[in-house]
């Protein structure tokens, strides 16, 4: 029993990371309707780029670079993806994460990836901890925070939510939504780069784990209906949590799939959900 | 009509002058059609993405593999292939397909990597190294054990599956599909029971690629989780957005085409010279391009796009 702090802060850790890419899958989603499967691909990227910055750049100067340069892939992704309309903009994301993979394995090759983190380990129970995981939790919590100061308090969060509720209305008080709608793409691709350069040093990246962190940062941002960023920080903590207690108490090999068919389960139930209220729009 | 007598005495002479190496393409375009033709079906008449196509394929093919090892008769095994598949479709598409939007296709893509760690990890199914000595398929003591008869094979599971998916495409329920496509709210107001023939689409979609699947573990007789990555299953969704959403000849035509260039690129990337990494750097580069181009450009796939022009 005595583990059970150290399984909470590995999995909060990892949960941080999922739900980052979840949150730029609501970032992206809540402006332009569009599910973006090149989200993962952004973590990627972010992660790969942060491997290589760091060869030459300090901490921290390393790891902001390469989520800036998650935030201009995320732009182009967007400046592309937007040129059709968002249920075809599923398959068009998808080709340009497969299109990634080609980059990828160009530029860093085919085997896992990693660099160092935050070094050391702290004592919690009577686990160990790498202190990296503090470190991932410390980063995620504030970026949720700030979100939620950007899109209620700043002129152009509230632009973009306005777009997010209602893109006729935002034309007409004259919001540029395919601005906006790239900007969201932009931020989603910083978020998805942060999750990536916070994650790796704890868990090796390949370029085809795009695939993994993409399902479950759906999986923490369904829980909220794609819309909501509070629910999705939740759905993510859960998801990490969970595979963690399923790793340490259960069989390692099967955290991945307990959390997917966790998620599957609360599909069903929110269909199950709809299909008593019936078949409205969902207010979103 | 005439196009199509043409396309079977073609396709049906075709395996007599092949050799060995294409014979095997021959059957691996086959089946990919198959599987294509289910998921453009599902893509184009129910509006639904499946992006764990493969899954069904595997599941297929590991229903027929572990029947047929474990003696029973391997037809029957290829007879159940299908019906398991379908089955697994029914239980995910059950509660996940009422819901619009990219659902299904979060929950097919989850399901396969489940199912693939889940193969992976099973001693009954071989587990990482995969299912040996799955035996040839015979039909009383008739053994098919040349390539050539598995192409006849393959002809005939396609054919099976064209008459099938055409008469669904042709019937009410079809007419029901494609009016849901376009439009739920109004196919639900004309009394279309939307959630019912999207249930069914996605079961016969399974069950194409299911019977594809038996096929194709008595065709290797070995199975493996590496043989259904999902890539495979991304592959398909190329297939069918390439050939043409919702068409059955779309679905042919994009199976076949992508695996000729495929084998084309292939051939390029391991011509002395290149990289090793050149030839998965060249087929991702392809996929990805190939997807985008045609969204954008060629939004109806090749076969409408050919179509179109016919008639103008």
């Amino acid at each position: 029993m005595t583990d059970l702090p150290g399984y909470l802060v590995t999995g909060l850790g990892t949960g941080c990371g999922y739900a980052l890419v979840g949150s730029g899958l609501v970032a992206v989603y809540r402006v332009t309707r569009v599910v973006n499967f090149a989200q993962g691909a952004f973590a990627v990227v972010g992660a790969m780029c942060a491997a290589s910055f760091l060869t030459a750049l300090p901490h921290g100067l390393g790891e902001l670079a390469a989520v800036a340069v998650a935030a201009v892939v995320g732009l182009l992704v967007g400046m592309v993806a937007l040129a059709t309309d968002p249920r075809s903009a599923l398959i068009v994301t998808l080709g340009l994460s497969v299109f990634a993979y080609a980059v990828e394995v160009l530029v860093w090759g085919d085997q896992p990836r990693s660099f160092a983190g935050l070094p050391g380990a702290v004592t919690i129970g009577d686990a160990r901890v790498q202190s990296h995981y503090l470190l991932v939790i410390g980063v995620t919590l504030p970026v949720f925070a700030g979100m939620a100061l950007f899109f209620t308090r700043t002129g152009t969060g509230k632009a973009l939510t306005a777009c997010a509720s209602n893109p006729y209305a935002a034309k007409v008080i004259g919001i540029d939504v395919r601005r906006m709608g790239w900007l969201a793409f932009a931020i989603g691709g910083a978020l998805g780069g942060l999750a990536g350069v916070l994650v790796t040093p704890v868990q090796q990246i390949t370029f085809d784990a795009d695939v993994t962190l993409i399902v479950n940062g759906f999986a923490a941002a369904i829980l909220g209906g794609l819309t909501r960023p509070a629910v999705t920080l939740a759905g993510g903590l859960l998801l990490g949590v969970t595979q963690a207690l399923v790793a340490g108490y259960g069989n390692a090999a099967h955290q991945t799939d307990v959390a997917l068919g966790l998620m599957i389960v609360v599909m069903i139930w929110r269909a199950a959900q709809r299909q008593t209220r019936g078949p409205v729009e969902e207010p979103v | 009509m005439k196009v199509l007598i043409a396309a079977a005495v073609v396709t049906l002479a075709l395996p007599v002058f092949l050799d060995g190496k294409q014979l095997g393409i021959y059957v691996l375009a086959g089946l990919a059609a198959m599987v294509t033709v289910g998921l453009s079906l599902l893509m184009g008449q129910a509006g639904q993405i499946s992006l764990g196509q493969a899954s069904f394929y595997a599941i297929g093919a590991y229903t027929a593999g572990l029947l047929s090892v474990h003696g029973t008769a391997p037809v029957l095994g290829l007879l159940a292939a299908p019906v398991v598949a379908a089955a697994f479709a029914a239980v995910v598409g059950a509660g996940v397909l009422r819901l619009r939007g990219h659902y299904l296709a979060f929950a097919t893509l989850a399901m396969q990597l489940i199912l693939l760690s889940v193969l992976a990890q099973s001693t009954w199914a071989g587990g990482a190294i995969g299912l040996q000595g799955i035996p040839r398929l015979s039909v009383g003591g008739f053994e098919l054990a040349e390539d050539i008869q598995y192409a006849y094979l393959v002809w005939a599971g396609l054919a099976v599956v064209l008459v099938v998916a055409h008469n669904l495409v042709r019937s009410r329920p079809g007419r029901g599909l494609r009016a849901l496509a376009t439009s739920e709210v109004a196919a639900a107001a004309s009394g279309v029971p939307v959630g019912r023939y999207r249930l069914a689409v996605f079961t016969l979609s399974a069950a194409f690629a299911g019977l594809a699947g038996g096929i194709y573990a008595f065709y290797l007789g070995y199975l493996g989780p590496g043989s259904f990555p999902v890539l495979l299953s991304i592959e398909y969704v190329v297939m069918a957005v390439v050939g043409g959403l919702g068409t059955l000849a779309g679905g042919v035509v994009g199976a076949v085409a992508i695996v000729l260039l495929v084998q084309a690129l292939n051939e390029l990337a391991t011509s002395p010279g290149m990289p090793s990494y050149a030839p998965s750097v060249l087929s991702y580069a392809v996929y990805g391009l190939l997807l985008v181009v045609v969204v954008l450009w060629l939004p109806r796939g090749i076969v409408p796009a050919l179509r179109g022009k016919e008639r103008t």
